[in-house]
């Protein structure tokens, strides 16, 4: 499971918007999300894809080893598999697939930087 | 699990705060390294687990040793190289100290039995703090009895080992639930969030680097590390010590991060990146600035009615509004002005196939102007493009596949082709998008507007000095004056209220500048009213009303783009243009400035009417000459300064200003309208007074043919053809480089100055810039070098008279004056009443198709004279503005399409010797129906034509002329002696003998009758302008 993309496939990268894997949006259709894939369930979905799946996305990050990674830490990708991350991910999730991340016991954090502003303020 | 683990943490590090005791201090030592397993654990780490326990002799031995290192290298002191190298073995260790002490067959146990562990552990730590205990409390030693000091440590362990077991118990059931339920790793990754400042990175963590790369290419390099890192895992021979990499895209650019613990491994890693720069030294990112690495800031919300602007395509720059936003924020409904033609340029598209790659990207330079849609428009060329949809409420269009509504287009877009931030929409393009409504500026939104420029407020907007209020936020209603700004934080001293005289800090975004009615303001910023001066008479909110100093206009600004100022206005300038200047408009007006406001100036044309043009409407500006000459109504010579009057009508007088061709733009000081400018016709004027006190009355020596013609010449000066003062001929002329780097290429001349010149080659696909001297001017399809200055010499018969017909008529005819004044010829005034036809002989026979556009003029040099018929045909302006569809064979046009493609066309035709030619030789209508031919000979497409031997002009097969009346190269269709069997009669093979045909000609064929033999369309005669 190589989540390198060539220069070709790089023009079609997404990024999940739950936990911002990037991946060529082939990977998407095929294998769908490596984290998420149990809520989300991409695979073969495009519909779903486009919904749950951005190409606006910023700051690409490969993280080699999420458990002792400051970065995977701090982006919350410490649970994840090792791959490739984005910083940013901007889109929004449709109302019923948060609220069925929820009923999965998941707390949607947005990445698209609106949960670090607040953050930023609060502190 | 690591979330609980996470939370564990936080807690413990409280219970840490509330237990200062030094025992606890150790505990807390240990506590950090006992989370950390599990969570290995827990994600599964195979590697690092057996890495763990194969060092396990190791970390037994060196168990003290180790944690000396570790708090050496929380302590930062990696810089110590050596130390380091010599400790690599123990550092791998160190990731995982101490904890992996028991052996492997415990270990096993431990995996199946959490609990247990951590029971063990606490037992472990108990046995640790007992051991340790009188070494660490040496004081509480001495201070307390034995059993009193030992029995209080015991109770709190004991509270501790409670408390976590309480914990353990319900994290053992969370465990045994999710493991039941919950087979997801982001449930139960998320279920709880840790506030990010809980996860800021310590001196444990491993440190970043940042690396050099070719900008642009950070997020290939990361990639490139990807894929290394997948294909040399910590398993393998040489593995990849890296532990993440990243890049911040257009943020940082030419950067990348390197998460990893040891800089070598870095470098490791890096060997060989393609685009990374390892000349550049990598620089360690301090621990406190990690998180400002991987900060994200929220992209602008989008919101319909929120303005954007396009990123690249025809609307490229375009300010555009959100209609709609679709639920993923990726795709976006804008509203647009459209930039349409309609196709009325794509006549140009009729040059060769092979220039259409350079002609699109020179159209996509200059857009069409925006505009709303109109379907009258589009409708015009083209309707089958366009289609009605009927739409909801208004009405809607679809045209070219994009769908237009209320004259707006209508457009989905995608985010990342917008430029969303630093918008800055301008008031005036604002306008535009004003609905419907009759006053546009009230339909605005000036509130939606404000908040897209609250984000974009320049820094430089805010001056010390400016007085300022606060508007919102807990300061609000503050007033003070700026003191000093740094980046978007203003400091302000306020000058009311209880807070008079301190010094506060605020953010650009909640403040807004201040003014009252009556302030003498300045534009400084972002409209086009920029360096406005003028008087503020209304304040609403952020918008300031300013009643104009110059133009006594009021006007709408944000208050963010004013400024205090003590300026008086002065009238501005547009460019190099100034009051009572000459301009040129276009090939047939010109116009004396008589104001010139901001942007536009106010003209007096030519014809009299008075016009706002914008500075890029003018052509060239006209230097004044001084030795500009005219004759009055009574043939007296007037020159500028004179003092004229105007015999008829109103009977204006002045001081001449500027002559030019038969107008004279007069100054009459006492006259107020149109800044004392009035432009009068020199056939209505007579002198008044003659500057210098000239002898009025007519120079008879330049009037007198008979010395003329001893100079044939041209001698008298004014009679040259002027360099300057018409159009420039150079633009769209095929050329060839003279020298430089360029020497010897050949391309066309996009546009030109006095002395440069804009050459697109063709064997190079750009524009390049070349002094005009070392361009010369080829005939685009026989490569022959052309003299497009207006001095052809063998050319013009009539000019430079190598027939003294030529010369002798058109002196005969005309004075030398008029001749001089371009304004006769056809082209330039483009009234029919000054086509050589008309001149040259009776209007009355003039055939239909002559009038029809203007391109007239060419029959005239037919039969004036043979030399020069080819050439002057060419040379007449009218050939190129009759012209409209030069390269469409159906037109049956092609004669002047032909004709514009005549290298000569844009020359200076203002001299047409078919004048001269006309008058005195023309006898037949139907010779100057022949004159067209040479126009066909010169770009004739069709070889036939172009090598056909036989003067056209003299055989023209009647049958063909009827159809072809209006297209003169029809006309000529039957050059051959093949075509003429069916007259027979019209063999005049020789421009010698171009009498012959005449009466033939005229006789047989009317005009309507029958040259219409379309087959023969293209061919032409022969129209080398031979003899």
């Amino acid at each position: 499971m190589s989540f390198y993309a060539t220069p070709s496939q790089q023009r079609h990268l997404r990024a999940c918007m739950v936990c911002a894997v990037v991946q060529p949006h082939t990977k998407f259709v095929r294998e769908g999300c490596p984290n998420c894939e149990n809520v989300l369930q991409l695979a073969g979905n495009t519909d779903a894809i486009e919904e749950c799946t951005s190409q606006v996305f910023e700051g690409l990050m490969s993280i080699g080893n999420p458990t002792v990674s400051w970065v995977a830490r701090w982006q919350r990708l410490d649970n994840y598999v090792a791959g490739t991350y984005a910083a940013k991910v901007t889109g929004i999730l449709p109302e019923y697939i948060i609220s069925s991340l929820e009923d999965s016991g998941i707390k949607f954090v947005p990445r698209d930087g609106s949960m670090d502003h607040d953050e930023a303020q609060d502190a | 699990m690591s979330n609980f683990l996470n939370h564990d943490y936080g807690s413990e590090e409280e219970d840490d705060d509330f237990n200062p005791a030094p025992v606890d201090d150790s505990d807390a030592e240990d506590s950090k390294p006992q989370k950390r397993r599990p969570s290995a654990e827990a994600a599964g780490n195979d590697m690092k687990y057996n890495r763990g326990s194969a060092q396990d002799d190791d970390d037994a031995k060196n168990d003290d040793e180790e944690e000396e290192e570790e708090e050496e290298e929380d302590n930062g002191n990696e810089d110590d190289e050596d130390e380091d190298e010599e400790e690599e073995d123990d550092e791998q260790a160190v990731e995982r100290p101490r904890k992996r002490r028991r052996g492997g067959v415990h270990s096993f146990f431990e995996e199946e039995a959490g609990v247990d562990e951590e029971e063990d552990e606490a037992e472990d730590e108990e046995d640790e703090l007992a051991e340790f205990g009188t070494e660490m409390h040496p004081d509480d030693l001495d201070a307390l009895p034995a059993g009193a000091e030992t029995d209080d440590r015991r109770h709190r362990q004991l509270d501790r080992q409670r408390e976590l077991d309480a914990t353990m118990d319900a994290e053992k059931q969370a465990q045994m639930l999710k493991e039941r339920y919950g087979r997801n790793r982001a449930a139960a990754a998320d279920a709880l969030v840790v506030p990010k400042r809980l996860l800021l990175p310590s001196v444990n963590d491993p440190s970043i680097w940042g690396c050099r790369c070719k900008p642009g290419k950070e997020r290939e390099v990361v990639y490139s590390i990807q894929k290394r890192m997948e294909e040399r895992p910590a398993n393998s021979r040489n593995p990849i010590r890296l532990i993440s990499a990243f890049e911040r895209g257009n943020i940082m650019q030419g950067w990348f991060y390197c998460e990893a613990r040891r800089q070598s491994d870095v470098t490791d890693a890096l060997e060989g990146i393609a685009f990374y720069y390892p000349s550049q030294k990598m620089t360690l990112v301090p621990v406190k600035e990690m998180p400002d690495l991987l900060r994200v800031s929220k992209s602008e919300e989008l919101m319909p009615g929120g303005w954007v602007r396009i990123k690249r395509g025809p609307y490229q720059g375009d300010l555009a509004q959100i209609e709609e936003v679709e639920t993923n924020g990726l795709m976006v409904t804008v509203r647009l002005v459209p930039r349409l033609d309609y196709g009325m340029n794509d006549d140009n598209a009729a040059v060769p196939a092979a220039d259409s790659k350079r002609k699109r990207t020179a159209a996509s330079k200059n857009k069409p102007p925006q505009r709303l849609f109109s379907e009258a428009e589009a409708k015009k060329k083209h309707s089958k493009f366009l289609s009605a949809a009927s739409g909801l409420g208004g009405k809607s269009w679809n045209y070219l596949n994009e769908t237009y509504v209320d004259g707006f287009l209508i457009k989905d877009m995608r985010v990342q082709h917008l430029i969303t931030k630093d918008v800055d929409p301008r008031l005036e393009e604002v306008t535009m998008f004003a609905r419907g409504g009759e006053d546009g500026v009230a339909n605005l939104d000036l509130a939606s507007l404000a908040e897209t420029l609250k984000n974009s407020t320049a820094e430089d907007s805010y001056q010390p000095g400016d007085p300022v209020e606060v508007y919102r936020g807990e300061q609000q209603g503050l007033v003070g004056r700026t003191v000093s700004t740094r980046r978007d934080i203003v400091s302000l001293q306020v000058t009311e209220g209880e807070l008079a005289g301190q010094t506060i800090d605020a953010p650009v975004r909640t403040l807004r500048k201040r003014f009252r009615e009556g302030d003498h303001v300045k534009v400084i910023h972002g409209s086009r009213f920029l360096n406005e001066l003028g008087m503020v008479v209304q304040v609403k909110d952020d918008t300031v009303t300013i009643l104009s100093d110059m133009s006594m206009q009021e006007i709408t600004v944000f208050s963010k783009d004013l400024r205090l100022s003590a300026e008086t206005a002065q009238d501005g300038q547009v460019g190099i243009h100034d009051v009572h200047d000459l301009v040129q408009l276009d090939a047939a007006t010109v116009a004396c400035v008589i104001k010139v406001d901001r942007e536009s100036l106010r003209v007096l044309d030519q014809n009299g009417s008075v016009r706002d043009v914008l500075p890029s409407q003018i052509a060239n500006q006209i230097p004044s000459r001084r030795d500009a000459v005219a004759t009055d109504r009574n043939g007296a010579e007037i020159r500028n300064g004179d003092t004229v009057r105007e015999v008829l009508g109103e009977q204006r007088n002045g001081k001449i200003l500027h002559i030019y061709r038969s107008f004279l733009f007069l100054h009459n000081k006492a006259q107020t309208e149109n800044a004392g400018i009035s432009v009068v016709r020199t056939t209505n004027v007579v002198t008044v007074s003659a500057r210098g006190g000239r002898v009025g009355g007519p120079d008879l020596t330049k009037m007198n043919p008979a010395l003329a013609r001893q100079n044939p010449m041209g001698g008298p000066g004014s009679m040259q053809p002027p360099q300057r003062g018409g159009r420039d001929r150079l633009p769209g002329q095929t050329v060839s480089v003279r020298s430089g780097r360029y020497k010897g290429l050949v391309g066309i001349v996009r546009s030109a100055d006095s002395d440069s010149a804009q050459v697109e080659l063709y064997s190079i696909n750009k524009p390049v810039h070349l002094p005009r001297d070392i361009l010369v001017p080829k005939d685009p399809v026989s490569k022959r070098t052309l003299d497009i200055g207006g001095r052809p010499a063998s050319r013009v018969p009539s000019y430079s008279g190598p027939g003294s017909q030529g010369s002798s008529a058109w002196q005969g005819s005309r004075t030398p004056m008029a001749m001089a004044d371009s304004s006769r010829t056809p082209a330039w005034s483009g009234a029919p009443s000054r086509t050589p036809a008309w001149q040259g002989m009776i209007g009355a026979r003039t055939p239909a198709w002559k009038n029809e556009s203007g391109r007239t003029p060419n029959p005239a040099y037919a039969e004036g004279n043979r030399t020069a018929y080819g050439n002057l045909g060419g040379r007449t302006p009218a050939w190129h503005s009759g012209n409209r569809t030069p390269r469409d064979p159906s037109a049956g046009h092609d004669a002047f399409a032909s004709g514009s493609r005549t290298p000569a066309w844009n020359a200076p035709g203002s001299r047409t010797p078919a004048w001269s030619g006309g008058m005195t030789h023309h006898r037949d209508q139907r010779d100057f129906d022949d004159a067209p031919t040479p126009g066909g000979n010169y770009s004739a497409p069709t070889p036939d034509g172009f090598g056909a031997p036989t003067p056209g002009a003299s055989a023209p097969t009647p049958s063909g002329w009827a159809d072809s009346a209006p297209t003169p190269g029809g006309a000529y269709s039957a050059p051959t002696p093949g075509a003429m069997p069916k007259r027979g009669g019209y063999d005049a093979p020789t421009p010698a003998a171009y009498d012959a045909p005449t009466p033939a000609m005229g006789v047989p064929a009317t005009p309507g009758a029958g040259y219409g033999d379309d087959d023969g369309g293209p061919r032409y005669d022969d129209g080398t302008p031979s003899p």
